[in-house]
This record gives structure tokens, C-alpha cells and sequence, in this order.
């Protein structure tokens, strides 16, 4: 039998939609008390209200250091401590490397990379007093190789399965595992917004893309479950580690 | 809770021990009904009694004839197999310059060949009766080299690659394939060798896991990550390598 998260406390990034709200909802299934932490303060009290109880609304933005420590300490506060960190929040561009104007380059770097750096970094002291803890950073297959029109991004997430490697290191004494999870092209609200750009941009039709290297898109719900898996004590021993979910794409050549 | 593998059918090779054993035990935990394969027939029907939905068989998967008919039998006794585990596998110690050609070849053929066999009987039965998830047992020397395990090594850098063909030619028929890429574990096939690679190597092998991967893993911290495999929760999940080794394979010093 798999474990549940019965008794785990965590924070979630960018929870109010999408993938991280997807997990959300598992974690909340499995028995874990959640903070959801998102930019849209509105919309993340919507899904909160939504999904109950066992999960309470802040507005975080993860490019500012002192608002990340605040989402860490509400689930301090709130539910005792800190079992779970999901960094999970991020933006994409979806433009030719050459064509992304510098400020939208800065903007995603900040949320995406450095909002991922303060999340270990705030996340570390409260899951450390819990006696150790997991995070799981969101990452992509866009960060093990290349994508016409996420340069930028996959950059961003190819940092982030670094970055998740070298802190597994550094917190393995204190008890913290950190990895990675490297999603293909799932139904969410990104990815319907990179159709039209990749169509015209490649002359290739997006369904039959990923018909041809991963069958069909895969879902928030598929995601959920290998983040809930990575999140519990079933996964004691893996740790740096960056697990893939792409039904195959980036293992074949075509 | 609903059992995870409920009415689901498993084979697991190399079953009779260590790995094995463990992983036929947690896919017995989850509701599946495990054939326990090993080339130690015995020893096969030893672990299978001490599971609720136990069977032992005798296979050697160095014998292609031999597999196919242990997936004859199984789909005889029980239908469609769901889940195979192509895990058995053996290990020596000897640097490349001192290896015979003898030595090299046992160790591809259990732990290279063994694992085409078990992938191909088991993917071929998969594909034309609506699916299945197939997992391979390859480990971290499969990604970076490993003094004196050169054979076991390239073997399973072999059954990685394998894996992810594997994946790509039955994507279509739901038949999903990963690999396990375990560190190092306490078995018997780690800790017998012990000795021999310290007096090699030179080197402690506590203090080199001890540094490497914080501990020497167990079983246990193996066997759910193949429940998880096994199960629809990794649905979307195929042509994959999932390592579990403590961080020892992300670490350059």
C-alpha cells in the first residue's frame, strides 16, 4: 500500500489554478492541511473556499523574499509546522529567443528561478524544526531539452532541476529531500496559450505534435499524483533526483 | 481505502529475494496477485507462500523460450498479465583488465538479455489485451561509470535505453515501460561483494555511502516507488528513468 498524507503540513505555491491547484485538491484528499499561496489573492480565496478547511489563503508573491517567509509562517501559525514545500509557481513566455523584450526575460527569471531560490531558502528553517520535510520544485521537460519559443523558460526550469540537485545536497543532514518534477505538455491554461504561437511559428500542427511524442496531453490531476508521491514517506530514499511525466516524449527521438 | 492493484496480475522476476522479494511483497500489499518467478524455483515458492495472493514458478530469463512460457502459464492460470517487473539480475567484481570475455558475457546475459525477454513477452501480451505497465530494474551505474562493475554497468545502462524504446514502439497500446534506478541498496548482491571492491578500490564503502548517499538504502525505500509505477497513478508516465539513491547520482564530489 502507497501512503497517504495524513498529519503533513504543506505550502503550495501558485495554488490557486492549474497544476498547483490540481495538487492542491490531492493533498487535501490524502489528508494533508494546506497553505495556498498564490499572486491572485482573490482567486486563490475562491479555491481555498473551494476545497475547505483543511486549506487556507495568502497572497504571496515568490519574487519577494519577506511575502514567501509570511506564506511559511501562516502554516507555522495555522497548522504547527512545516512538512511539505510545493514551489510550484511560474509564468511562460512563449516568443523566439530573439524577440523576447529584456523585462519580460527579468519577470520570468524572477518567478520562476529566484522565486524557486526563496522558497528553499524560507521553506528550509520551518521544514527543518519539523524534524525534515520534502520539497518538491516544478521543473519541466522544457528543462532536458529544447522547445521552439520557450528558451527563456526551459532555461528557467533547466535551473531549477540544478538548482533542486545541489539543495538535496546541502539539507540531506537536516533531513529535507528536494526534487524535481519535469512535466510535458499538460491541459492546462499555459499550454493552450502556446498553441497559436507554436503553430506560427513552426508551420506544425500542435495536436498532431503531441499526438506523435506523447500520445495526448497529459492532466493536472496526473501531475498532483507524482508531486503527492515525491511529498511522502513512500519516497524516504530519493532525493536530487528529477522525476519525468511525459508519456515517453523526452525519451524517444521522434 | 480502495486497494490500488486490485484484481491486477504481476510478475516479478528475481522474486525469490532482496529486491525482488520486496517489491512481490508491497505489489501483494496493493491488492495484485503476484507471480513470483526466480531461477531458484524453491525459492520462488518460498516468498510466494508468505504473500496473500502468492505463486511461485521457476524461470531462468537467460532462456527466452523459458519466459515466454512463464507468461504462457500466467495468462492460462489468471488472463492478461498487468504488470511485469523485470528484475532479476546479477553482479561480479573485476576490473575491465582482468574480466574475461566468461564473466562479462554472464552478467549481460542475466541483466541485459534476462530484461529483453521479460520486456518483450510481457509487452507483446500487453499491447494486444489492452495494456499494461511494464518495470525495469536498472540502477544509477546506468548513468555514470562505475570502477570494477563495468559489465553490470553498461548492462544496465543497456536496459535503460531498452526501456525507453520499449515505451515509444507500444505508446500507443497502453503498455507503459520505466525503469528503477536504485543507488546503493543492502542486499545481498551489494553487501557480498563488499570486501572484494574495498580491497580494490582502496576505500571504505560505508564511508563512501555515507558521503555519497547519506545511507545505504533498503529495500523498503525501493518497493513503493514500483507500487507507484505499477499503478494508474503514473498513468502519463513511460519511457522514464526514476532514480531513488539518496542523491548520489546528482552529486559531482
Amino acid at each position: 500500500m502507497l501512503s497517504d498524507l495524513n498529519d503533513k503540513r504543506a505550502l503550495i505555491t501558485g495554488a490557486a489554478q492549474g497544476i498547483g491547484r490540481s495538487i492542491a485538491e490531492l493533498f487535501v484528499e490524502r489528508g494533508a492541511r494546506v497553505v495556498l499561496a498564490d499572486i491572485d489573492e482573490e482567486k486563490v480565496k475562491q479555491t481555498a473556499a473551494d476545497l475547505g478547511a483543511a486549506t487556507l489563503p495568502v497572497g504571496c508573491d515568490v519574487t519577494d523574499g519577506e511575502q514567501v517567509a509570511s506564506a511559511v509562517s501562516a502554516a507555522v501559525t495555522e497548522w504547527g509546522g512545516l512538512d511539505i514545500a510545493v514551489n510550484n509557481a511560474g509564468i511562460e513566455i512563449a516568443k523566439p529567443l530573439v524577440e523576447t523584450p529584456d523585462e519580460e526575460y527579468d519577470a520570468l527569471m524572477a518567478i520562476n528561478l529566484k522565486g524557486v531560490f526563496l522558497g528553499i531558502k524560507h521553506e528550509t528553517p520551518a521544514l527543518a524544526a519539523s524534524g525534515g520535510g520534502a520539497i518538491i520544485n516544478m521543473a519541466s521537460v522544457a528543462g532536458l531539452g529544447g522547445v521552439p519559443l520557450l528558451g527563456v523558460y526551459g532555461a528557467s526550469k533547466g535551473a531549477v532541476i540544478r538548482m533542486s540537485q545541489t539543495a538535496a545536497l546541502e539539507l540531506r543532514d537536516a533531513g529535507i529531500r528536494v526534487n524535481a518534477v519535469c512535466p510535458s505538455f499538460i491541459d492546462t491554461g499555459m499550454v493552450s496559450r502556446l498553441v497559436d504561437p507554436f503553430e506560427t511559428a513552426t508551420g506544425a500542427n500542435f495536436d498532431d505534435v503531441v499526438a506523435l511524442k506523447q500520445q495526448r496531453l497529459g492532466t493536472a490531476e496526473e501531475v498532483a499524483e507524482m508531486v503527492a508521491f515525491l511529498a511522502s514517506d513512500d519516497a524516504m530514499f530519493i532525493t536530487a533526483s528529477h522525476y519525468v511525466l511525459d508519456c515517453a516524449l523526452s525519451g524517444s527521438l521522434f | 481505502m480502495t486497494e490500488l492493484l486490485k484484481d491486477k496480475t504481476a510478475i516479478v522476476t528475481g522474486g525469490a529475494k532482496g529486491l525482488g522479494k520486496a517489491i512481490a511483497t508491497a505489489l501483494d500489499a496493493s491488492g495484485a496477485r503476484v507471480v513470483v518467478a526466480d531461477i531458484d524455483g524453491d525459492g520462488a515458492q518460498q516468498t510466494a507462500s508468505q504473500l496473500a495472493h502468492g505463486e511461485g514458478a521457476a524461470c531462468d530469463v537467460r532462456d527466452d523460450k523459458q519466459v515466454e512460457e512463464l507468461l504462457g502459464w500466467v495468462t492460462q492460470r489468471h488472463g492478461p498479465v498487468d504488470i511485469m517487473v523485470a528484475n532479476a539480475g546479477i553482479a561480479s567484481v573485476a576490473p575491465i583488465a582482468e574480466m574475461s570475455q566468461a564473466e562479462w558475457r554472464s552478467v549481460l546475459d542475466v541483466n541485459l538479455d534476462g530484461v529483453y525477454s521479460s520486456v518483450r513477452h510481457a509487452g507483446r501480451s500487453m499491447a494486444g489485451n489492452g495494456g499494461g505497465a511494464i518495470i525495469t530494474m536498472a540502477s544509477i551505474t546506468g548513468f555514470a561509470g562505475s570502477p570494477l562493475i563495468s559489465h553490470y554497468a553498461a548492462a544496465k545502462a543497456g536496459v535503460i535505453s531498452l526501456t525507453r524504446s520499449a515505451a515509444v514502439e507500444w505508446r500507443d497500446h497502453g503498455v507503459r515501460v520505466n525503469a528503477i534506478c536504485p543507488g546503493f541498496i543492502g542486499t545481498d548482491l551489494v553487501l557480498d561483494r563488499v570486501p572484494e571492491f574495498e580491497s580494490a578500490l582502496g576505500v571504505s564503502l560505508n564511508d563512501l555511502i555515507a558521503q555519497k548517499q547519506g545511507r545505504l538504502g533498503t529495500v523498503d525505500d525501493v518497493a513503493p516507488l514500483a507500487v507507484f509505477l505499477a499503478s494508474e497513478r503514473s498513468r502519463f508516465c513511460s519511457g522514464s528513468a526514476f532514480v531513488v539513491d539518496g542523491g548520489m547520482d546528482a552529486a559531482l564530489v
